[in-house]
């Protein structure tokens, strides 16, 4: 029988049908922060006499709070750290730490075809491998850690087709806007996404990782794209994968990882992003996206607006932002941190801007080829790598009825501190917008280095 | 089971987790305590309450949970004393999160909301999948229908999500020796 990406993956971890539609559906990779995890490691502690199903599956992370900002958030950390000690657990901790959306996948840690949890919504990041992966809360992650398994009702399946080529200075952040306000913020709730087309095929990891990053945004389980020579390129040679011949002979069955040629969808959706330009946010969720020389909708929802101070009809480009922060799980990769570089390379930021990288591998990388003096001599902060503003949790909190543009994924009231207004865009709309204190396009700054591939790994 | 109470009326869409409860509030290691801190990220949010005092349904607008992934949502409402969010959808996660923690998740037709918004209070009978408008002196004859989920209302009404995947440890362990197969 045809059959779907997503249904390879699910019917294969199958444990049991119970009523209702759920699954009992086993976990091949735990991936746990400090935020989430305690409560569950200290319930089985004192509940299930400490016994975890397979420690050999979770890997942990301090990611959101690192290092820690007072003595509750240094608990936390506290508390993971000598959790993982206990069992032998694999943790990145400060100084070789980094966003667990970001550290799982570069540590090899995410392959085609698992199974993935953690207690974070944007866990969907890693279906860029071709992995069912999911957010779920600390009990659900708990239950996992002690039998190996989650109870989940089928998602329906959507496929969004992808023709055409990004380019025009669009980049993946701006195709998951593009999605997003096109599906509306719920519009893909109870779905789990395939996406496939030309223009996912062109896009690097590092890209496919952003646009399954904001799948949530749109209310949906996952997103996942089939693995292909892409994929299998990142994935050869990266630590904790295996070498050579046995590598070689988990790639010949990753391979059967696509849907087959007449699998069936709930829903299909199929867009061209051949015009494509890049998108910024006005409201307070990502649906409410538009191009960046777009206006406020005619319709745009009265709280919004208000939160947002803006009025329908309002332009986009123009508006006087207060700060800038390039970073979070969906744009603090290796590829964004160049498309900002090609930006900001000889100028001067005249905002506040904080760059983080998505981990500490990745500020390596980008020191190494020198980024760090580009952000710097512009005048831009270089942080070490965590969640950092993007949730107004630790440091770079925005002052209320402050403007930043961000390259993070959500705007929502509140979320990078109280009474903070919050654009999304691509990490080179956002570092334009740092350098003219306006939200801008790289182009108006004339002509930059190798724009047309902004935020691709193909910029080697 | 029976739910009655008062509403707390959230007349807006998509209420997501930062605004029940803000990141920077989800710095301890225990579920216990968080009602203090519910619906601070909301604008009004904490005069709502106090507006609403004794309130145990929530009442509210399209996709109420969205966001983070935060099981604090839930822990602080039922903290609080909400046995109930009543809205016409949800997001996955947090009804996931809400199932868990005895706060049911009830959705109901859209058009119904503004309705639900003014009333003072509702009855909800969680066993039988109702739910009527409830005045002082008197309760509706109207009747609305709901549904549950069937596994998960068990979690709702008797808890206990944790202690079926541990009864389900021997089953796993043996599917994974015995029948699993490779993806492909």
């Amino acid at each position: 029988m045809s059959q779907s990406l997503f249904e390879k993956v699910w019917d294969a971890h199958v444990v049991e049908q119970l009523p209702g539609g759920n699954a009992l559906l086993f976990v091949d990779r735990i991936v746990a922060h400090e935020i989430t995890t305690p409560q569950g490691a200290l319930e089985i502690e004192q509940r299930y006499g400490d016994e975890l199903f397979d420690k050999s599956r979770i890997v942990a992370m301090n990611d959101h709070v690192s290092p820690a900002k007072d003595t509750e958030t240094a608990i936390q950390a506290k508390v993971l750290r000598q959790w993982a000690k206990r069992h032998g657990i694999t943790l990145y901790d400060i100084g070789d730490n980094g966003i667990c959306h970001v550290i799982a996948p570069e540590r090899g840690h995410i392959e085609p075809g698992m199974t993935v949890i953690c207690g974070d919504s944007h866990t969907c990041t890693l279906g860029a491998f071709g992995a069912f992966a999911l957010g779920i809360g600390t009990t659900v992650q708990t239950g996992a850690m002690l039998a190996g398994c989650v109870v989940l009702e089928r998602p329906k399946l959507m496929r969004v087709t992808v023709n055409g080529r990004l380019g025009h200075g669009a980049t993946a952040k701006d195709l998951a806007l593009y999605v997003i306000s096109t599906l509306t913020f719920k519009g893909a709730t109870g779905y789990a996404i395939e996406y496939r087309g030309e223009a996912i095929d062109a896009l690097s990891m590092d890209e496919r990782m952003t646009l399954c990053n904001m799948a949530v945004e749109a209310g949906g389980t996952t997103a996942m794209i089939a693995p292909d020579e892409t994929t299998f390129s990142y994935l050869r040679g990266r630590e904790n994968q295996p070498k050579g011949e046995a590598f070689e002979t988990n790639v010949a069955s990753w391979r059967a990882l696509r849907a087959d040629p007449d699998a069936r969808y709930d829903r299909e959706l199929t867009l061209d992003v051949s015009t494509l330009r890049p998108m910024v946010s006005w409201g307070t969720n990502p649906g409410e996206s538009v191009p960046l020389d777009g206006r406020v909708p005619a319709d745009a929802d009265a709280k919004s607006l208000e939160y947002m101070d803006l009025a329908p009809g309002d332009a986009l480009r123009g508006l006087p932002v207060d700060q800038a922060f390039i970073g979070s799980c969906t744009n603090s990769r290796l590829a964004d941190l160049r498309a900002a570089g090609e930006v900001l390379r000889g100028r001067k930021v005249s905002v506040p801007t904080i760059i983080t990288p998505g981990s500490q591998a990745v500020k390596r990388a980008a020191e190494k080829e020198g980024l760090h003096d580009v952000f710097q001599d512009a005048g831009a902060l270089w942080t070490h790598s965590s969640c950092g503003p993007c949730l107004g949790m630790s440091m770079g909190v925005v002052a209320p009825g402050s403007r930043c543009i961000s390259s993070s994924n959500r705007n929502f009231p509140g979320r990078m501190g109280a009474g903070a207004r919050v654009h999304l865009a691509s990490p080179a709309v956002v570092a334009a917008s740092a350098i003219l204190g306006r939200i801008a396009s790289p182009e108006e700054l004339g002509p930059i280095g190798s724009l047309e591939k902004v935020g691709a790994e193909r910029l080697r | 089971m029976i739910v009655e109470g008062n509403v707390l009326p959230v007349d807006r869409a998509n209420v997501d987790t930062d605004q029940i409860i803000p990141a920077f509030l989800l710095t301890g290691i225990t579920s216990t305590g968080l009602g203090v801190h519910l619906f601070k990220g909301m604008t009004g949010g904490p005069d709502l309450l106090a507006a609403h005092p004794d309130a145990s349904i929530v009442v509210t607008r399209e996709n109420f949970g969205c966001g983070s992934s935060r099981e604090h949502a839930a822990w602080a409402l039922a903290d609080r004393g909400f046995r109930a969010v009543v809205a016409p959808s949800f997001a996955r996660i947090f009804q996931e999160n809400a199932y868990n923690n005895g706060v049911a998740p009830v959705v109901v037709d859209a058009a119904e909301i503004d309705t639900l918004l003014a009333a003072p209070a509702l009855r909800i009978d969680l066993e039988n999948e109702t739910l009527q408008i409830r005045h002082p002196e008197l309760v509706e004859g109207r009747t609305l229908k709901f549904s549950l989920d069937p596994l998960r209302k068990r979690f709702l009404l008797e808890g206990g999500y944790l202690e079926f995947l541990a009864n389900k440890r021997d089953a796993v362990r043996s599917w994974l020796n015995r029948d699993r197969v490779r993806p492909g």
